[in-house]
């Protein structure tokens, strides 16, 4: 894994964006090096999705400036989403498709010639234990084998930049671990790669730097460590509690439980 | 057949249709594969809500039309009307059909974007994914602009045109079905340019009751232009005549070019905001006291889900609002047209409009109740698969309930207030009370066509077309019972009163029947959605 000193692969600079007349990102600025596997965390509705959207060029930012494999954006999307892998935060599929229709739906779109596709698409339906229902509808998918398909068709392009939503969601624990050392194994190979997740002891564990985003702002950027000493917390989710200002759920447990048994 | 049908493939996916593509800013290769995508998942049932990718529906809507193209040309050649005029009325009958159905389709595809989640993160540019999407209104056109002009093109052979007249005809109607189809597209490009993203579904909406209102305004717009005097405005000289023509035909070239710009441009951009763009009205949590008189009389809370499930999605499903605004300015019209008898009362002997109002309902109902199945949001059916099969009975009742206190009551009630003054007590209450028993009756009988659970499927582009047979028949029994009304019923106070009491007590038993037939069918249709896993299951090619 790299310590990101190298040349940036993306610089976001003072971006702003709203949905109507809410602005979600205030003026938020970081950049991710070349190899680097860096951690996005924050609360629900804090802003983690909209960055990674508008880093994947579907949504265009109200303000600021963004570069991404050295391409502008919004201008210049259609390069950036050739450069990119990403996996939703939601599995939104085609699902009358087949899993092999997809992943080939999905290379073809990337340009992949048509052999290599075929070798990557079997490779990755082996691995993810995906091979015997590659012909069965989308729909007849578990949500756990639908994350994989959407894993899988991020990779397919070889690409340089890998953003992932909550990746995990709905893995059983083997797949889970294996995208684990997937993550591990890519940025070895000089993938960079934006981790958005709520699972706070996986981020420790896979990312080289953590961004925390608490109300559209960026409230901490370093390595866990670096975060942990410098909030004399013992944890990354200690941190993240004493960042994010969530020292206690307990009231919010207790309240559930009452209204349940009023 | 086959072979011809491989060679014009072969000819559109070739080099020369690839550079005229590329010149006009499309990338061919994904453009054909997203052509092949759409036909895969039209093939497997997933965009049925598209008239173009509907086969089955674009048949029927096209035999439909036939029909009715072939009575009109039989009715006109019998009046022997000239070559151009006879041409003018079927290029004018295109023209208003064809806008119609190409702004609703054009709308529904591009404010619809459901395929667009998926592919926003693609690289694809915009002005081949428009392209791609919007290829399905050139579908219709080569389905309809036949239908609709095939029998009249050769029935022009009869009034003494020209042996090319059929192709000269064909031509026209194609050329006015195309400039129709990217006029549609660049209205909808402004829109998308201009309108916010959350407001964006709303404005299409607005959009497609446009023609319409339009239709209905010309119509009946006499009265309203009767002061304007048009002939002080236009030129009497030929040039200034044809100046004026020339500006406002580049004027229009100009809006629609710089409207299919805006689309291809800004389409892909702005597809995530529009997929997922809500209203972003908020809503105030508040307990209907309606619903809490409908959970007490007609069966506890789940009758009261059913009440309140049915007015919050009627309100905010956008398929369903998609295609019953339509029909708003015609119930206008109706009532604007009906609102010229209202000074007589119906018992005074003479027609009016308004011994029409009760069957009225029962044309409203016949157009609501089969849409009422089809919504957007038709995947979060899965929570009435979790529902006990006893709740089903209480939760049609409050379905029913909704319906009848909303759509027929709550009318009768302005009706009774309106017409109290005009007519009297006596007559309007009378009026009042057997127009409520006929329309309860006919949602009572209309409640049968509600196929399942509300907002459980999605919407079928064919549906309507299969209606029709039941529409005209419908017509012809509301004309008979018009007419026995007027010639038996409105003669005395007293045979009204009765026929008012028999029809309420009809209305009553047909509600129970239908009520118990209507939870059967959400059952009946929750047990194919779970059976359907199974089914799912099957491997494909």
């Amino acid at each position: 894994m790299n310590t990101g000193e190298s040349a940036p692969i993306v610089e976001f600079d003072r971006v702003v964006f709203s949905y109507s007349f809410t602005e979600v990102l205030h003026q938020v600025s970081f950049t991710l090096g070349k190899g680097e596997v860096v951690g996005l965390l924050g609360p629900n509705g804090a802003g983690k999705s909209t960055t990674i959207k508008i880093m994947a060029g579907i949504l265009a930012p109200g303000g600021g400036t963004i570069t991404v494999a050295g391409f502008p954006l919004p201008a210049r999307a259609i390069d950036v989403k050739q450069r990119i892998g990403y996996v939703p935060e939601t599995a939104v599929l085609f699902d009358s498709l087949t899993g092999q229709e997809f992943l080939e739906l999905s290379g073809r779109l990337h340009d992949v010639p048509e052999d290599t596709l075929q070798a990557r698409i079997r490779a990755m339906l082996e691995t993810f234990n995906l091979l015997s229902d590659r012909s069965s509808r989308l729909d007849s998918y578990s949500k756990g084998m639908r994350q994989k398909i959407l894993i899988a068709a991020a990779l397919l392009h070889n690409p340089e930049l890998i953003l992932l939503d909550e990746p995990l969601s709905g893995l059983d624990v083997n797949a889970a671990i294996m995208i684990k050392d997937l993550i591990a194994s890519l940025a070895a190979g000089g993938k960079t790669i934006l981790y958005s997740s709520h699972v706070l002891d996986v981020v420790e564990k896979v990312c080289d730097r953590v961004l925390i985003i608490h109300q559209g702002k960026l409230i901490a950027d370093g390595s866990a460590a670096s975060l942990k000493a410098s909030t004399n917390e013992s944890t990354l989710e200690d941190v993240f509690r004493s960042l994010t200002g969530s020292a206690s759920v307990d009231p919010g447990v207790a309240r559930i439980v009452a209204a349940m048994q009023s | 057949m086959k072979t011809l049908r491989a060679a014009f493939n072969r000819l559109l996916r070739g080099p020369a249709a690839c550079r005229l593509l590329g010149r006009m800013g499309i990338d061919a290769r994904r453009y054909w594969l997203l052509m092949q995508l759409f036909g895969r998942l039209a093939g497997r049932r997933e965009m049925m809500s598209h008239l173009g990718h509907n086969a089955t529906a674009l048949r029927t809507n096209a035999w439909v039309l036939c029909a009715m193209t072939a009575l009109m040309t039989v009715l006109l050649l019998f009046t022997k009307p000239g070559v151009a005029s006879y041409f003018a009325v079927f290029i004018g009958v295109t023209g208003f059909l064809m806008m119609g159905i190409l702004f609703s389709e054009a709308g529904n595809s591009l404010v619809n974007p459901v395929e667009g989640l998926v592919l926003a993160h693609q690289p694809i540019d915009g002005a081949t994914y428009t392209a791609a999407k919007l290829t399905h209104l050139a579908r219709i056109l080569l389905y309809l602009v036949p239908a609709l002009n095939g029998i009249p093109a050769l029935g022009g052979l009869l009034l003494g045109a020209p042996w090319y007249y059929p192709l000269l005809h064909l031509g026209a109607a194609f050329a006015l079905g195309g400039v129709i189809a990217l006029s549609c597209c660049a209205v909808f490009g402004w829109l998308i340019r201009f309108v916010p993203a959350r407001r964006l579904k709303a404005a299409g909406q607005v959009a497609e009751v446009v023609p319409w209102t339009a239709f209905m305004l010309f119509q009946n717009g006499r009265g309203l232009f009767r002061h304007v005097h048009m002939p002080h405005w236009i030129p009497t000289e030929t040039a200034p005549l044809v100046a004026i023509g020339i500006a406002a035909a580049a004027v229009s070239a100009f809006a629609v070019a710089m409207g299919l710009r805006c689309l291809s441009g800004d389409y892909l951009v702005r597809i995530s905001a529009i997929a997922g763009g809500s209203s972003g009205a908020q809503t105030r949590p508040r307990r209907s006291r309606t619903g809490e008189l409908v959970a007490r009389h007609f069966g506890g809370q789940a009758s009261r889900a059913g009440f309140e499930f049915i007015s919050r999605m009627m309100r905010r499903d956008w398929q369903f609002r998609r295609q019953l605004i339509p029909m708003i300015p015609g119930v206008f019209g109706v009532l604007y047209l009906s609102a010229r008898g209202w000074r007589t009362s119906p018992f005074s002997g003479t027609f009016t409009a308004v011994h029409l109002v009760p069957h009225l309902f029962g044309v409203l109902l016949f157009f609501i109740c089969p849409l009422l199945v089809y919504g957007s949001d038709y995947k979060g059916t899965w929570l009435f698969l979790l529902a006990p099969a006893r709740a089903f009975g209480p939760f049609a009742r409050g379905i029913h309930a909704w319906l009848w206190l909303r759509i027929v009551v709550t009318p009768h009630l302005v009706l009774l207030a309106a017409t109290v003054w005009l007519w009297g007590i006596r007559d309007a209450a009378l009026f009042t009370a057997y127009s409520l028993a006929i329309a309860s009756l006919y949602l009572g009988v209309e409640l049968r066509l509600i196929d399942g659970v509300p907002f459980s499927k999605p919407p079928e582009p064919s549906r309507q077309s299969l209606l029709l047979p039941l529409m005209i028949l419908g017509g012809l029994l509301m004309a008979v019972a018009v007419a026995v009304q007027h010639l038996l019923l409105f003669r005395s106070h007293t045979s009204v009163l009765a026929a008012a009491v028999l029809l309420g007590a009809a209305a009553y038993f047909a509600t129970r029947s239908s009520l118990d037939y209507f939870a059967t069918a959400i059952r009946f249709n929750l047990g194919l959605m779970s059976a359907e896993a199974k089914v799912l299951y099957t491997e494909v090619g």
